[in-house]
């Protein structure tokens, strides 16, 4: 039995606490969108920031906490930084909170220049906004340097990027999850560094009203954007290296295939972003092919082995088939929906036609909803799970799986029919031309609170998983 | 001036010759600077406003009037926009100041375009004085009556009137010297709307070349524009119309290449507690934790 670590169930109960509260923010929006709630209409932009913040923010930092948490089998991550870095996202969320719920910011999760400085709100809340995305970034960059020097402590940088693996060679073994923390945790330095510069960017405009281009502000923000949503996914599969072999009693091992993928990835994944930029006619062409094919050559190293690898482990395994398996299952299977996704309108004569419709949110909430949320659940129930005293009972963990993915399909598939029907995202209401998208908003709003159901009961096992282990003798 | 008086007074007051011309040094310095800046400060100012005024004219449409061609035939506008875009610009015969040589620029910049005609280019006279010969003897005086690219045209007083007031052109007669007073304006248009527009003299040779390329077909996806930013990714070239890197981009490039650079950092630091044996003692009870984890690396 092992213990879960009181950093480990505090994010947990962050967790708990705050997704599904973002997620009847998302409600709300879907709500608005189908002609309801007309009161509170003046509130969409301000909720759609704190949505799309408090959602990117979130599934960064669980995942995150899930890799701190699984590395502690191989490498010795401070706890003081881990504290840390909890405490230093706690106030950044506080801070954005204020600044949305009180200042109404309303420049959406991109907060792309120069929009924060010319909206409506109040200019406190720009500032407030900017000073929480600085402490968030600090906290983050000192954890995942505090990871990364963990992980150095005991590998060698050729070692755990499993360059010896290319070279044919199967000594040390470098567990996947080393290799794809590595991975990922030197990506996430780049995309916060590109951060900073945004931010230091943003307060010269508005301190000293040095003016920027605001194409190289675009191109910054979704470098930062693009990859820290990536390596999100990315951690949320290095924890499914991890665990889902204890379920299968089969090794998943990092071989030479998984070895040049991860490393590919290391590249790819700071150029896809690109393909954010179609729309920006003053983007060199070039620039425009190297983003779909860095798209197109960044889904198949990391999805497609992780996906095959994943069937093979699984396919006539003695697999034990619990809530968590089952979690660490779909969730693989909702990144390969969404990378499905996000790869048909990272191409640039589909991407003239669905850019900025709600197929977006479509083939992110795909990956995000269904696919790194499932697998961060997974884990964290896991966790729980691991440390009970008793075995997994009872029909409950069925009506849940039913729920969730029920309700969190069918709150995708409004997204993707309404997308390939051209309707725009981020309308608080559909003009004229597009009113058809209110019946998918309504939809929508109802298949998602069937998720959220289906979560709050996942949630509840959990904490009755948890108090069983608090109840069981050590 | 004013600065420099002031600092004198000032030296004066506190009776110290030297103080004084070293203030006067300064206040001059102090002065020119002023100026400069306030110079450029006009001058992207001017610049700005020239910028919102041709901004403001695109996608308008343009009315449809009869012209009296040099070449003596009568003709719709509507008829030349409809067969080829139109490069239209204004003046009048008698002008004196910017127009010929408004003219010239626009003729030899045409003629830099070798290719077949894909466009034509209009003058269309404002002045109520001129006629269609007064408009063949221009053709001539630039030697482009044979040109096939080139009309000259005038109109009647309320028709000029009507497309001036669509495109925000004035004029006014200055009756002592029988001039016009006037901008000097230029329009692309392309099916009837206006897709670019270059107002004032001396005529950029870049714009101009802008203008020429869209009528041509070609999509100019870049506009310069006023009040320079100090960091871009690229750099728009307005004489070749190409693309090139600018210092912006070292931005984008910085953050990937710092992370490495950490990351680099943190695996070196990290190899040398190794090295000191700091592994050795974390390793082997962490080792115990997992079984079938082979020993680390050295």
């Amino acid at each position: 039995m092992r213990q879960i670590s009181p950093l480990t169930l505090s994010w947990i109960l962050v967790v708990a606490l705050l997704f599904p509260i973002l997620i009847v923010l998302g409600i709300y929006m879907r709500t608005v969108q189908a002609e309801q709630l007309p009161s509170l209409q003046s509130w969409f932009y301000p909720v759609m920031t704190l949505h799309g913040l408090g959602m990117v923010g979130l599934w960064f930092t669980a995942p995150l906490a899930c890799v701190a948490d699984a590395l502690k089998r191989y490498v010795k991550p401070s706890s003081t930084i881990g504290w840390l870095a909890f405490g230093g996202t706690v106030v950044g969320i506080v801070l954005l909170l204020v600044c949305v719920l009180v200042g109404r910011f309303a420049a959406g999760w991109y907060f792309l220049y120069p929009l924060p400085l010319m909206g409506g709100w109040p200019q406190w809340s720009t500032v407030l906004f900017l000073v929480a995305l600085t402490v968030l970034g600090v906290a983050w960059l000192l954890w995942s340097l505090d990871l990364l020097r963990a992980i150095a402590q005991r590998y060698s940088l050729t070692h755990a990027l499993a360059w010896h693996y290319l070279a044919g060679r199967n000594e040390p073994e470098v567990p996947p999850l080393v290799l794809i923390s590595t991975v990922s945790l030197i990506v996430c330095v780049a995309a916060l560094i590109a951060a900073v510069v945004v931010i230091v960017l943003f307060f010269a405009d508005m301190s000293g009203g040095i003016k920027t281009d605001s194409l190289l502000m675009k191109n910054l923000t979704f470098f930062f954007g693009h990859v820290i949503v990536n390596l999100s996914m990315y951690l949320g599969a290095a924890v499914t290296y991890e665990v889902l072999p204890e379920y299968t009693t089969r090794p998943w091992r990092t071989n030479r295939v998984v070895a040049l993928s991860w490393n590919a990835v290391l590249v790819i994944v700071l150029l896809a972003y690109f393909h954010h930029l179609y729309m920006d006619f003053a983007q060199p062409t070039t620039v425009q092919y190297i983003g779909q094919i860095a798209s197109y050559a960044s889904s198949i190293p990391a999805a497609v082995v992780t996906i095959f690898g994943a069937l093979l482990l699984v396919y006539r395994s003695s697999m034990r088939w619990g809530l968590a398996s089952v979690l660490f299952f779909v969730g693989l299977a909702g990144w390969a929906i969404g990378g499905v996704g996000a790869v048909i309108d990272s191409t640039i004569t589909v991407n003239a036609v669905l850019h900025n419709t709600l197929w977006v949110p479509a083939h992110f909430h795909s990956y995000f909803l269904m696919g790194l949320v499932l697998m961060t659940l997974a884990y964290f129930y896991h966790c729980c799970q691991g440390a009970a005293a008793h075995a997994e009972r009872g029909v409950s963990r069925w009506w849940i799986m039913g729920l969730t993915l029920f309700g969190g399909y069918g709150f995708l598939l409004m997204f993707y029919l309404a997308g390939a029907l051209s309707v725009p995202r981020r309308y608080a209401i559909y003009p004229a031309e597009v009113s058809y998208g209110a019946g998918y908003a309504g939809a929508a709003a109802a298949f998602a609170a069937m998720f959220l159901v289906g979560l709050l009961w996942l949630l509840g096992r959990m904490w009755k998983r948890w108090a069983e282990t608090s109840a069981a003798p050590t | 001036m004013v600065a420099r008086s002031d600092v004198e007074a000032l030296g004066g007051d506190i009776g110290c010759a030297h103080v004084s011309r070293s203030l006067s040094a300064a206040s001059r310095l102090l002065a020119a600077a002023l100026l400069s800046g306030a110079a450029l400060a006009c001058a992207a100012s001017t610049s700005s406003s020239t910028f919102r005024e041709e901004a403001r004219l695109i996608d308008h449409r343009l009315p449809d009037i009869e012209l009296s061609l040099g070449d003596g035939r009568i003709a719709h506008l509507s008829s030349l926009w409809r067969e080829q875009p139109l490069l239209l610009t204004l003046f009048y015969r008698r002008c004196t100041g910017t127009c010929v040589p408004s003219l010239l620029v626009i003729r030899d910049e045409i003629a830099r375009t070798r290719q077949a005609p894909e466009f034509r280019a209009l003058g269309l006279s404002f002045a109520d004085s001129d006629t269609a010969e007064d408009m063949r003897a221009q053709a001539q005086a630039l030697a482009l009556e044979h040109d096939p690219r080139w009309l000259f045209a005038v109109a009647s007083p309320p028709d000029v009137k009507r497309l001036a007031d669509a495109l925000g052109f004035w004029f006014r007669r200055d009756l002592t010297s029988e001039q016009y007073d006037h901008p000097t304006l230029i329009v692309g248009i392309v099916q009837g709307r206006i897709v670019r527009a270059l107002l004032g003299y001396p005529i950029s040779n870049e714009d101009l070349r802008e203008l020429i390329w869209e009528l041509r077909g070609r999509f100019v996806p870049y506009y310069q524009l006023p009040g320079q930013l100090r960091l871009r990714c690229f750099e728009y070239d307005g004489r070749t119309g190409r693309v090139r890197p600018d210092w912006g981009l070292l931005l984008l490039l910085a953050p990937g290449t710092i992370a490495m650079v950490i990351a680099g950092t943190v695996f070196t630091v990290g190899a040398r507690a190794r090295s000191g044996g700091a592994a050795r003692r974390v390793a082997e009870p962490l080792l115990r934790l997992r079984p079938g984890v082979h020993k680390p690396s050295a």
